[in-house]
């Protein structure tokens, strides 16, 4: 003999109840991480230490404000210079051949190194003493490498820029025409 | 190709042939749901030295195909740089950079570094975002034309259009007005074939990425500095894509099937938390592809909604209590085992839903039989199907669809009896509209209303209530005595022609126009349409079911398909559309009064022992009561107890007066549901079920396709899946069952019903289907009846029977109310009301009036009106439209308070099946308040203007004076 009701009465917890429910639940997430729960405690003693909590609060504290204003200013044509010129540099960085290069940079570093230790001097080269510097095994190396270096550079590397393939199409109405 | 002989299919065309050599070529308008678009000008290859678009040329014999040359790469750098034209990359702070956009693919692909024609916004245009549920970024559109593709073609909704002409082309809603006012029925199919972000889910704004959720003001400059910075876009897509990496730890997306029709439709979830980002339907997926309605795609807000059942309720005198499960579960043991121990197993009455999974109805009816030891066990297609299976069992022996909804799509001719197809199988319907708009698929249509399907219609006739099986039954003797009826069909595979063909003798041409008000000549055209195709398939549903004549009415149509030789083979057949998720599977696995899994007889003694052998019980010899004979028993006092699952009974049975005065009679009641149903108000203990989301298991749709859905949420608060609720109050009364997963259920259903002996979890995977029968082996039957009908001599029989005219509720209830569904609210409405932008479109029920009955009661959009029948009274809003005729009106069904139709409904049903004649019910009709706003908002589809044309039109791209194709362009600059 029911009638129908729509009345429902939720389970009422007292505070007191609610609070060792939650307190349990805590408890068991504690117990069940345990591990985790240290190490990460040490590595937030270390952050504190350094006071990058501090700062890390400030920024997620304001993390909107902070945001905006980072993108802000970096949306200027210096600072996306910068990132670009990075984001090229990063793309130029992995094609160099570190193995070729390590020779040469010993090279230059320790002509570098030469030339920190010589005086600026009143001393000039002449052309004479230019041809005879050649014979000096050292310098005679120094040139050769310089000349096939050169050499180098003058070869067409168009093909290897990061650069799109340009096509010379000749468009006669550029720009406007549909996608 | 490329210099080397290949074999390929001459019905491919050179993009798919080159896509199936894995040459990737790019492509990005082409879709492989959708075909050749023609708009991108990025899949140009050479054949036999021309430049042409390979999504839309044919391959020939000898065709010489050349991919890689310079000018085939010229030419798709062309298309793609006018595409960057119209979008602007900003992928990292892009909610669609997850992995599938295809204009950063291709760009990936292509090894695109800059673009020669910088981006430029479509000024003046704006983005709309008018729409509840989906976006549209002029800015970002490529203008592939794909969405526009989708809605024309596939949907047929016909509401998109690129308007080509403008300076700056666009996509553009109806004659261009906004996305919220037009004719868009919400279905999604728009934004799922999006290649990128500019038609995009809102669901998924701001929420997908890690830094797409960020201010405006922020995102802005942040977009100039990835612009700014790009050295080509190599190293930003290489960014991008890490993001997009990230993005799948935290995004998940689950494979699922709907639960809002029986087209069984899967798509994936994806979710974050509990939040739903987004529906995402996938080419594979068996049912649908790429299709979804309104439903499907946005309408889940639900399961999330706070009014969902988190804990056990128990009476205390006229309220409940929350309570725990332990308290809920031996309160109904003890209950129980009194009832039992007093008034005996039968006083149980046990309601499986249609809404729940295979599993969970193979376990309520073993409950009910095994453990309790009754068969009062059904299940709602009681409601609406019940008469179209048995129709079905009388003549061809299988009660299911003949094939699937590829043999609709592929029939030559479509007949739609009592089926409000566009609203209530909404993707089903779709392809039917498609053949019908572009493959010369023939149509009829016969319904009171004129709805969508019945405007497309080569034919459409309007019988009056009540008359199908006459014209039918005409039709079919017009046929015999033409001499076009199919004799060596008849000769080889059909039983009983001589007494059918007598039974016939009433219903002559002129019998049949005096009853039906259907004229000759319309009757006769049926005929010859019938005469003339040589595939037929007959869909129907509420229209035919739910009267007084359903089961002969649906014996008819079969009938009239025999004697036409349109059984056992593909694109033809019967297909009675199967309106619930699971109304299929809910009787297949024995939620029925009479019949075990599988259909098997209940009285037959050798299924009875293996099903008792199987599960170590006796069962009960005798068919239990069905749901309409169990409100019997409650009023009668002989059924005491009664457990229930997942049903509103008190809002969609008939007469629901009479059931709710049962249900206030029984001495215990069990409610299983997610919500505090109307049903459940009138429970004892009500359980606290968790929806098809948060739970495994099958569900067979109406092609008795069965398909796995994966659990996409942890079920809400203390709700659990609803077969481990049933496991649990069955042990607690005596049961030992230790099922883990859904899939041991479905390993023991399997072992005891022949027809699903090869169903297992496993050849189930992912989008995996099978339709029964499924042979141990696997094998499964996507076409019944191809060899023979399952009766002794293989032979189907066609059935004499004589018509029985609907019932009369005398001469003051003079309207007629037809009822049924609206496309976007599901029912009435519990689930789809909790969906925002559904109920901002849809807010209420309305009743449809004709404008004849309108000027001759004075009424008007929004006058309130009284219906009242000798059963009950309803007070609903008006809505004039010629969908309805003289004095026939449309209520639908959303509506559980003042406008619940089944406060109408008596309690006359089919004679032979019990299912409730819903569709005889007549009023009359009384004014409330002449004046008021019309129920049905301005922002309602109905109200749209639907622009067709084929596809996206693009020769009138192609006929701009900015316009050189891509290939011309190169074959100039070489010479």
């Amino acid at each position: 003999m029911a009638k129908a009701t729509k009345t429902v009465y939720r389970q009422e917890f007292t505070q007191e109840e609610l609070r060792s429910k939650d307190l349990r639940e805590v408890e068991d997430a504690l117990i069940d991480n345990k591990d985790a729960l240290l190490e990460s405690l040490s590595i937030l003693n270390h952050m504190h230490e350094r006071g990058i909590l501090t700062l890390l609060n400030g920024l997620f504290g304001q993390g909107d404000k902070v945001l905006n204003i980072l993108v802000k200013t970096a949306d200027t044509p210096e600072t996306s210079n910068t990132l670009k010129n990075l984001l090229l540099l990063t793309g130029v960085l992995g094609t160099l051949n570190v193995k070729q290069i390590e020779p040469l940079l010993l090279k230059v570093n320790s002509g570098v190194a030469r030339v920190a230790e010589m005086n600026d001097t009143e001393e000039k080269t002449s052309y004479f003493s230019l041809v005879k510097a050649l014979k000096d095994p050292e310098i005679n190396r120094a040139i050769t490498l310089l000349l096939s270096f050169l050499k180098g550079m003058g070869e067409k590397t168009e093909q290897k820029e990061r650069q799109t393939e340009e096509f010379s199409v000749q468009r006669r109405d550029p720009g406007k025409s549909l996608g | 190709m490329n210099g080397v002989e290949t074999e390929a299919s001459d019905k491919s065309s050179v993009l798919q042939h080159l896509t199936a050599s894995d040459l990737d070529i790019p492509h990005v308008c082409y879709h492989p749901s959708l075909g050749a678009i023609e708009t991108c000008d990025t899949c140009i290859v050479s054949v036999n030295g021309e430049l042409v678009r390979s999504c839309s040329t044919g391959l020939k014999n000898g065709d010489i195909i050349e991919t890689a040359s310079e000018e085939v790469r010229k030419a798709q750098v062309i298309g793609m740089d006018r595409i960057l034209h119209n979008h602007e990359l900003y992928c990292t702070v892009c909610d669609y950079n997850n992995g599938n956009c295809e204009v950063h693919n291709t760009v990936k692909e292509m090894k695109i570094n800059h673009q020669s024609i910088p981006f430029e916004p479509k000024k003046p245009y704006e983005a709309d975002r008018s729409h509840p549920y989906y976006r549209y970024d002029p800015d970002q559109c490529i203008l592939c034309g794909r969405c526009v593709e989708a809605c024309q073609d596939v949907q047929v909704t016909e509401t998109l259009s690129i308007d080509w002409e403008r300076e700056r082309p666009r996509v553009i809603w109806d004659n261009d007005v906004p996305i919220n006012e037009s004719s868009c029925v919400s279905c999604g199919h728009c934004s799922t074939v999006c290649p990128c972000n500019a038609m995009m889910e809102k669901g998924m704004e701001g929420e997908a990425g890690y830094l797409t959720g960020i201010d405006r003001d922020t995102l802005r400059p942040m977009i100039e500095i990835t612009k700014a910075v790009e050295t080509g876009y190599g190293s930003i897509l290489a960014i991008s894509d890490m993001e997009s990496a990230m993005r799948d730890e935290r995004i998940n997306k689950t494979k699922t099937v709907c639960t809002y029709c029986g087209v069984g439709c899967s798509f994936e979830i994806w979710t974050k938390g509990r939040e739903i980002l987004k529906v995402e339907p996938h080419a594979e997926a068996p049912a649908n592809g790429i299709s979804t309605c309104v439903k499907g795609k946005f309408g889940w807000e639900f399961v999330n909604s706070e009014e969902r059942l988190t804990k056990p309720l128990i009476r205390e005198g006229d309220a409940f209590r929350e309570a725990e499960w332990d308290e809920a579960i031996s309160l109904i043991a003890r209950k129980f085992g009194e009832i039992k121990n007093t008034y005996g197993p039968d006083a149980f009455g046990f309601i499986s839903s249609s809404k729940c999974t295979n599993e969970e109805a193979y376990l309520m009816q073993k409950l009910g039989r095994g453990i309790i030891g009754t068969n009062n066990i059904d299940n709602c297609s009681r409601y609406c199907q019940t008469p179209a299976t048995l129709g079905l069992f009388r003549t061809v022996g299988h009660g299911g669809d003949s094939g699937g909804i590829k043999d609709i799509q592929n029939s030559d001719l479509v007949i739609g009896v009592g089926t409000n197809t566009s609203e209530s199988h909404p993707v089903l319907a779709t392809r039917i509209k498609r053949a019908h708009k572009l493959k010369g698929q023939k149509l009829i249509v016969a319904d009171l209303r004129k709805h969508e399907m019945a405007e497309r219609a080569d034919l459409f006739v309007r019988p009056a209530p009540g008359s199908d099986l006459v014209w039918l039954s005409a039709v079919a003797k017009y046929i015999i005595d033409q001499g076009w009826a199919d004799e060596e069909f008849i000769q080889n595979r059909v039983n009983g022609y001589g007494n059918y063909v007598e039974s016939l003798a009433p219903f002559t041409l002129e019998f049949a126009e005096q009853e039906t008000g259907i004229s000759k000549e319309e009757l006769i055209r049926i005929a010859e349409m019938i005469h003339d195709a040589k595939t037929v398939c007959v869909l129907w549903a509420m229209g035919v079911t739910q009267h007084s004549g359903g089961s002969d009415t649906s014996t008819a149509i079969s009938n009239l398909m025999l004697i036409t030789g349109n059984y056992g083979k593909p694109g033809a057949g019967t297909y009675p559309l199967r309106g619930h998720n699971n109304v299929q599977g809910a009787s297949d696995f024995g939620s029925m009064p009479n019949r075990l899994p599988g259909y098997q007889h209940i009285e037959e003694e050798r299924v009875r022992k293996n099903f008792e052998h199987g599960w170590g019980v006796k069962l009960p010899e005798k068919p239990g009561l069905n749901n309409h004979e169990m409100v019997e028993g409650m009023h009668s006092g002989t059924l005491k107890a009664m457990y229930l699952k997942g049903e509103d009974m008190g809002i969609v049975d008939s007469n629901i007066n009479h059931v709710h005065s049962g249900f206030e009679k029984l001495d215990f009641f069990v409610v299983q549901d997610i919500f505090l149903s109307r049903t459940a108000q009138f429970a004892d203990v009500v359980l606290p079920a968790s929806p098809s989301l948060e739970k495994e298991g099958t569900f067979t749709n109406t092609e008795r396709r069965i398909q796995r859905l994966y659990q996409v949420l942890e079920p809400l608060g203390e709700s659990k899946p609803d077969w481990q609720i049933i496991q649990e109050v069955a042990n607690a009364v005596g049961a030992n069952w230790d099922y883990k997963h859904p899939s041991d259920i479905m390993e023991e259903a399997a072992q005891l019903t022949p027809l699903f002996a090869g169903v297992t979890y496993e050849r189930l995977e992912g989008f995996k289907s099978l339709q029964w029968p499924v042979a141990e082996d696997g094998t499964d039957t996507p076409n019944l009846f191809m060899e023979e009908f399952p009766f002794p001599d293989g032979k189907a029989i066609v059935f004499p029977l004589q018509w029985t005219k609907p019932v009369h509720f005398g001469e003051e209830y003079d309207i007629h109310v037809n009822n049924g569904r609206l496309l976007e609210h599901f029912h009435e409405g519990n689930l789809t009301y909790k969906a925002k932008g559904i109920t901002s479109k849809t807010p209420s029920v309305f009743l449809e009036v004709s404008p004849e009955l309108a000027a001759e009661r004075g009424l008007k959009n929004g006058t309130l009106v009284r219906l009242t029948s000798p059963y009950g009274n309803v007070k609903v809003k008006c809505h004039i439209t010629d969908r309805v005729q003289g004095k026939e009106v449309y209520l639908p069904m959303n509506d559980n308070g003042d406008a619940a139709i089944n406060l109408l409904t008596s309690s006359y049903a089919d004679k032979d099946t019990d299912t409730p004649a819903y569709k005889e019910t007549m009023a009359k009709m009384e004014i409330l308040q002449s004046e008021g706003t019309d129920p049905l908002p301005s922002i309602n589809h109905r109200n749209g203007n639907p622009q067709p044309q084929i596809g996206v039109n693009v020769q009138k791209k192609w006929a701009r004076k900015d316009y050189i194709f891509p290939g011309d362009l190169v074959k100039k600059e070489m010479r």
